[in-house]
């Protein structure tokens, strides 16, 4: 068994008065993927942002690689998240899935990288790399998110109900794609789904979060 | 009807004819709308993205100057500007009254607030997703920001164009301020405003085609923006 890349203790969060998540304990191992199911409203998007260290929790210890994280902004480099209804910029599909590189001044390699990525989530860069925002089906649009995602190579990718809505084809991608991560840069994944069956394709460990406490 | 015929037919001898009069008036509009634009979206993007992007105390207030500010009346810009570059004014040992400095600081003034309002409506607008995409992907605090006015680019475009339409013809400032002096300061607005006082309606026609000629060119880029703003 690895070492965690993830461990919280008694997490909370709330929105004004209005709690948003509980959390008793939580521990990811490194490289492994684990699944988190529950009911709407339970927070499990809300856990994500939190693990995206997007969000801080109003209580509660969160550390990962056995560390409270002092940086928010220096741990986002190496853990990143696909928001359930993800944006694209308003830019070609190249220039969405390069972004995160750029912002990174990693220039080494750019187009056989964002190639790498487009070719993991089944779009073809020769077709798509020049196709704009607006020129993507819906099931083209979350995988080029994707795409833009594991072009960074995280150390940890978060996918909020990846394959809500999608087709069999694109969900059948996402999967691969999850599995080609992990199994090339050894990349943690937390995936929030609903697809239960789905999920347990997936996933090593499933928790279920309750509304009030796990 | 015969008067309105005869000064169709000398328009097109004016314009076919590149009469200097009437192509000094378009130079003169061009050079006073260019100017007091560059002035207008070098101030207003970023203050109007300020506007719309950063929480800070009294932000409603300066909002509500802001948008009443859209309608302030151009004579009213005129008289201030006036009052300020005369001789008598603070600013009148800079010499920029009836000059086309003068007019452009005039119309930029007319042309703020729509670019500073129109900015901060397209920044505030954009989506959460958006702030959550751009720190997910690894942006710090100042790419965060210039990615997020990147993404409203369209919409800040469409609020140029609105600007440049509404400088390009504006008649009162353009007169009061800059004096509609022949091959200086006379612009299309004021030298139709002239000309037509004078009957002579050829050359207001003539000028009045080519504002409407602008006019087109600044709408259908107005249309391609807005399509792209939202797609």
């Amino acid at each position: 068994m690895s070492a965690p890349l993830y461990e919280a203790f008694d997490l909370a969060l709330d929105y004004g008065s209005q709690p948003a998540l509980r959390l008793a304990h939580l521990s990811v191992s490194a490289g492994s993927i684990l699944g988190l199911t529950g009911p709407n409203g339970c927070g499990k998007s809300t856990l994500l942002k939190i693990l995206a260290f997007l969000l801080p929790p109003s209580r509660g210890r969160l550390l990962f690689r056995g560390h409270e994280v002092a940086d928010p902004a220096a741990a986002r480099r190496e853990v990143t998240l696909l928001l359930q209804e993800p944006y694209l910029l308003h830019r070609t599909v190249f220039d969405n899935v390069v972004f995160g590189l750029k912002l990174r001044r990693d220039n080494a390699g750019r187009e056989a990288r964002v190639a790498e990525a487009l070719a993991m989530v089944g779009l073809d860069p020769e077709r798509f790399a020049r196709r704009r925002w607006f020129e993507l089906s819906g099931g083209e649009a979350q995988r080029v998110a994707l795409a833009s995602r594991l072009v960074l190579r995280p150390a940890a990718l978060l996918l909020d109900e990846p394959t809500a809505s999608l087709d069999a084809k694109s969900t059948a991608r996402i999967h691969e794609a999850a599995l080609e991560a992990r199994r090339a840069w050894g990349t943690t994944l937390v995936i929030v789904s609903h697809d239960h069956a789905w999920l347990a394709g997936v996933a090593d460990e499933i928790l279920d979060l309750r509304p009030a406490d796990v | 009807m015969d008067f309105i015929l005869e000064g169709l037919v000398t328009a097109v001898r004016l314009l076919a004819g590149l009469d200097p009069e009437t192509f000094s008036a378009v130079w003169a509009t061009l050079a006073v709308s260019g100017l007091s634009l560059t002035a207008t979206l070098l101030l207003g993007i970023p203050l109007g993205f300020a506007l719309g992007y950063f929480q800070f105390p009294g932000k409603r207030v300066v909002r509500t100057l802001v948008e009443t500010s859209l309608s302030l009346p151009t004579v009213v810009i005129g008289l201030v500007v006036y009052a300020f570059l005369s001789r008598r004014g603070p600013l009148g040992d800079l010499g920029l009254l009836f000059t086309v400095s003068g007019m452009a600081i005039g119309l930029t003034i007319l042309g703020l607030p729509i670019v500073l309002a129109i900015t901060a409506t397209a920044v505030e607008g954009l989506e959460e997703r958006l702030r959550f995409t751009l720190l997910t992907l690894g942006a710090n605090k100042r790419q965060v920001a210039l990615a997020s006015l990147w993404e409203a680019r369209f919409a800040v475009l469409l609020g140029a164009i609105t600007a440049f339409g509404r400088i390009v013809s504006e008649v009162g400032i353009a007169m009061m301020v800059g004096g509609n002096i022949k091959w200086h300061t006379r612009t299309i607005t004021t030298a139709v405003a002239l000309e037509t006082n004078k009957g002579e309606f050829g050359q207001g026609i003539a000028l009045g085609c080519v504002l409407m000629v602008i006019a087109l060119v600044v709408n259908l880029a107005a249309g391609f923006f807005r399509r792209r703003a939202k797609p």
